[in-house]
């Protein structure tokens, strides 16, 4: 027991810049999120920029304590902590408050919070030690599958929700950790034949009409400028009409006379786009691009394949993301309710993704660390 | 603690790491195109196509509120209001605020109670206008259609109510010819014409026509800025007040006008009452008449139809627009001709039997008793066709065309109203050049009683007329007060023209206009009575069917020593002039006169 003692202090020795850049990207990036959602929220009732700021404090208090426990200890009990966080989802998903048509919320105190992003953590987290485990030299075999299989279980309580942005946001994820951990060409083909299956599926069977809508309007905006078309059209001039400098804060006539929608969740950044221009959308998506980074330097540094493999899950939901999210508001892909990390308004996509920061410092923390 | 791991398993684990590690930077190289994809996009639609989206969205920000200018009012000549504005409620809808327009027009088409597809047609209209712009979709709501849409304006967010303005024509079928109507401008005018917006009307015809411009005034404009959904935000940023249209005081008297109006009633006609001093024209009325109020809205293709192909024509200004044989009315321009050219020895006397021989026809006098020896004076007291047969032939068209011409016939009379016809007095010339055949001498026999190819208005008559009782001055009729221009010299003798007016007194006091004297004032006229077809033997008029009958003229001024009003009553297919004509002219003349003493 003795020689775990100097561990501790040890461990904090083993800091560098990479936890740095990760918490202090994160840090910058939910200020950022801060100033741009007291901007677009100024004629809402809610206190939205209050609120954000008291869930970033405890964003900071879940990264800590993320941080501050051993992952492989995470990993051992990762089947019971998604056992958990599935039959939460499926408690919210049947009895769940209806919000916004969706029964996606559970209250806690005056906050509400969504599973689905405690979910995310609880999958990756087993897939991580599914898929390591993988990685022995007598290595079961059709680990996809299975790995496929306990996927399936979150994506269809969130979709049933119905929250397809979440849902759809799994399928990243599943895919970087699965080419990380070694897809042969041959399951990957036949995944995304079984994908293609599973999706044409979905939309016969699953996609209600107006998310039909969404999806065809995204090839045609124009064509019913009032219906699903409305909040690509708007949210592109918001950020069109940004140009180089914005129009500064306070002043986006698209989000402060109600053109655009959702303001200060999923089309934050088209608020940013406007006020700050082309110059804020590179500061913020360079910060984005930093945590990024950061986060792959610390999954290259992991000591196990576990560890890198739940970076990777972690940074591919965040990656996931901020690529939908930018791509959505400028309009390169359809509108469906994806946030924007650390910037959207959102308590516990905010925690979700502080408690990802403070895993992925503890993987690089813990790199030469044997237990 | 290494030393407890397996050092085989220890080295496959670093092996496994490094080919994972191959494949995340793999990954990056992906994710990193995808965000170089993202960060072009943005480019594109902040730099390459800011203006594009700067224009975007001051469109979505800013709109243009017209501030309606109220339409000028028209008066009477004492400062009645014969056309007002009056407030009008109507429904606006702003597309843009729609969720489902199909919805939207049926709910509103329930409240007003018209067809979907009505509202549909109307919409269309607005076809090339931005969709943010509330554009018009009915009017003349009523106050119980007002509410409820009112009362639905958290569902439907989509529909205004605007209050506007709607010309209300107070004495409706009574100045209906004068003050005229209003219509939607053409595709045309609105090219030509900056100042017309969507929803505007023009004048189009009477003295809404003529003063237009100046009625309608100029529109004012607010730029304001609007949220999505429509409410105002703010201050204006920019504000132009309206500038009112200019009202009009008309020469009209309505009083006399309405009196005329009510004379026609049930019959077909016109009557012209003027100033022979200056032109102004008191009363103008043609019947039947149409209601203005019906074109103060916007009318439907069926209600146009209806009114322009009405029985009678209403929309047809009888005073002015069209022109007939002025029968026995025209001998005042013949004795005028006759007495100023020396052809004329007023003291010759010709016999009339009923009837004389000329260029071997039988030419038949209305009196088939004959008037028996009648000089210049009996033959206008008593309209002898014989005298003016023999006369005219003497006399000669070109002298007889010449002096008709001079007195106001056979062209505009230059008032201010659109569509005024010429009429026609005919000569030889105009009988090769525009008939296409020599004139024939018997043409002349039938112009001296005023028939024959000879056409005039109701209008042109009175001119004529008032050149007699202002001693020999021709006007130019006028209406909106103001506008008269001196009278110009006809260059006739006064002694001329004191015979002719003498004999017009006379034709009232004593001759076939009697049913015109009256004792409120002495009155000088003449009586017509225009046949519409040629006719071979002698028959009644009344034995005519309508269409056929004698056309009733009665030309008039009063008082005679110091004329101070024309009246010209015409009554299609009235008739006599002498009974169909005259009797209307006295109650004006008694009416308008006998209101100035006090009667």
């Amino acid at each position: 027991m003795l020689p775990q003692e100097p561990d501790r202090w040890h461990l904090l020795r083993r800091v560098r810049s990479v936890s740095w850049l990760l918490g202090g990207s994160a840090l910058a990036l939910s200020v950022i999120g801060l100033v741009v959602i007291s901007s677009a929220s100024a004629d809402m009732n809610t206190d939205y920029e209050v609120r954000q700021s008291a869930w970033i404090a405890l964003g900071l208090v879940v990264l800590a304590a993320a941080a501050a426990v051993d992952y492989t200890f995470l990993l051992r009990y990762a089947f019971w902590i998604y056992l958990a966080a599935v039959a939460v989802l499926a408690a919210v998903t049947f009895f769940g408050h209806e919000a916004g048509g969706a029964r996606s919320w559970i209250g806690i105190g005056g906050f509400g919070g969504q599973p689905s992003d405690f979910c995310k953590i609880a999958t990756v987290l087993l897939l991580a030690r599914h898929m390591a485990e993988a990685q022995a030299p007598v290595a079961p075999r059709g680990w996809l599958w299975s790995a496929s299989a306990f996927v399936v279980a979150p994506v269809l309580l969130i979709a049933l929700q119905p929250d397809m942005g979440g849902a759809l946001m799994f399928v990243p994820m599943l895919a970087a950790m699965s080419i990380v951990a070694g897809l042969r060409l041959r399951s990957a083909l036949i995944a995304l034949g079984v994908a293609a299956v599973v999706a044409g599926a979905i939309w016969v069977f699953a996609l209600q009409d107006y998310q039909k809508d969404r999806v065809s309007s995204f090839f045609r905006p124009d064509a019913d400028p009032l219906g699903s078309g409305y909040q690509v059209r708007q949210s592109r001039i918001a950020i069109g009409s940004g140009q180089m400098l914005g129009k500064g804060y306070g002043e986006g006539t698209q989000s402060n006379l109600q053109f655009l929608p959702t303001p200060h969740t999923d089309f934050v950044f088209a608020v940013l786009g406007e006020e700050y221009g082309f110059m804020g959308v590179t500061v913020v998506l360079g910060l984005l691009l930093l945590y990024l980074g950061n986060g792959v330097r610390a999954a290259l540094a992991a000591r196990d394949p576990a560890g890198m493999l739940l970076v990777v899950g972690l940074l591919a939901f965040i990656a996931g993301h901020v690529l939908y999210n930018t791509a959505m508001v400028v309009g390169l892909l359809p509108i469906t309710g994806i946030p924007l990390p650390f910037l959207s308004y959102g308590g516990s996509f905010m925690l979700f993704c502080c408690a990802a920061t403070g895993l992925m410092i503890r993987v690089d923390v813990q790199r030469f660390v044997n237990i | 603690m290494m030393s407890l791991q397996n050092p085989a398993q220890e080295y496959s684990s670093d092996w496994v790491l490094l080919n994972m590690a191959v494949r995340l930077r793999w990954l990056c190289g992906v994710l990193g195109v995808a965000l170089a994809v993202v960060i072009g996009a943005y480019w594109y639609h902040q730099i390459i196509r800011a203006e594009h989206y700067e224009r975007l969205a001051e469109n979505n920000r800013l709109r243009v509120l017209r501030l309606d200018a109220p339409r000028g009012l028209i008066y009477d000549r004492s400062g009645r209001i014969l056309v007002e504005n009056t407030p009008t409620f109507r429904l606006m809808i702003d597309r843009s605020a729609s969720s489902d327009l199909g919805a939207s027009l049926a709910f509103a088409a329930g409240i007003l109670g018209r067809e979907e597809r009505e509202l549909r047609a109307a919409l269309e209209r607005h076809r090339g206008v931005a969709r943010e712009v509330p554009v018009l979709l009915a009017e003349d709501l009523e106050l119980t259609q007002v509410a409820r849409f009112e009362v639905s304006e958290p569902e439907h967010p989509e529909f205004e109510i605007s209050t506007s303005r709607r010309r209300l024509y107070r004495h409706s079928f009574q100045t209906a010819h004068v003050v005229g109507y209003l219509g939607e401008p053409t595709p045309a005018e609105h090219d030509r014409d900056d100042s017309l917006a969507a929803g505007d009307l023009v004048g189009r015809s009477g003295v809404e026509l003529l003063r237009d411009r100046r009625l309608r005034g100029n529109h004012g404009e607010r730029i304001v800025v609007v949220d999505s959904r429509g409410r105002l935000m703010g201050e204006d940023v920019q504000r132009a007040d309206a500038e009112p249209g200019e009202s009009v005081t008309l020469t009209i008297d309505l009083r006399l006008q309405q009196l005329a109006e009510s004379l026609l009633a049930d019959k077909a006609g016109a009557i012209v009452a003027l100033d022979p001093r200056d032109g102004a024209v008191r009363a103008m009325v043609s019947s039947p008449s149409f209601d203005p109020n019906r074109f103060a809205g916007r009318l439907s293709q069926e209600d146009w139809d209806r009114i322009v192909h009405a029985p009678g024509k209403p929309l047809q200004n009888r005073a002015i627009q069209n022109t007939y044989p002025p029968g026995s009315v025209f001998k005042i321009v013949m004795a005028v001709a006759g007495l100023a050219e020396g052809l004329l020895d007023p003291e010759e006397r010709v016999y009339c039997s009923g009837a004389t021989r000329l260029y071997d026809r039988r030419w038949r006098c209305w009196q088939r008793r004959g008037h028996g020896f009648v000089d210049l004076r009996g033959a206008l007291q008593h309209s002898c066709d014989t005298y003016f047969y023999r006369q005219g032939v003497k006399i000669g068209i070109e002298v007889i065309a010449a002096y008709a011409r001079r007195l106001g016939l056979g062209g505009r009379t230059g008032v201010e109203l659109p569509g005024e016809s010429e009429g026609l007095v005919p000569d030889p010339e105009w009988s090769r050049d525009r008939r296409g055949y020599p004139w024939y001498p018997g043409e002349t026999v039938s112009v001296a009683i005023g028939q024959g190819p000879l056409l005039t208005s109701p209008l042109q008559v009175a001119v004529m007329t008032a050149a007699v009782a202002n001693g020999g001055f021709r006007v130019r009729p006028y209406l909106v007060a103001g506008g008269g221009e001196p009278p110009e010299p006809l260059g006739l003798d006064a002694e001329v023209i004191a015979f002719v007016a003498e004999a017009l007194a006379n034709v009232v006091a004593n001759g076939t206009g009697r049913s015109a004297r009256t004792p409120v004032v002495a009155v000088a006229g003449k009586t017509g009575t225009a046949q519409v077809v040629a006719q071979e033997t002698w028959i009644r008029s009344e034995d005519l069917p309508p269409d056929q009958a004698d056309h009733a003229w009665f030309t008039s001024y009063a008082p005679v020593d110091a004329p101070e009003l024309v009246v010209v009553v015409f009554v299609e297919n009235g008739g006599r002039g002498s009974e169909a004509a005259a009797p209307l002219a006295r109650e004006l003349i008694e009416d308008h006169f006998g209101a100035a003493a006090g009667t």
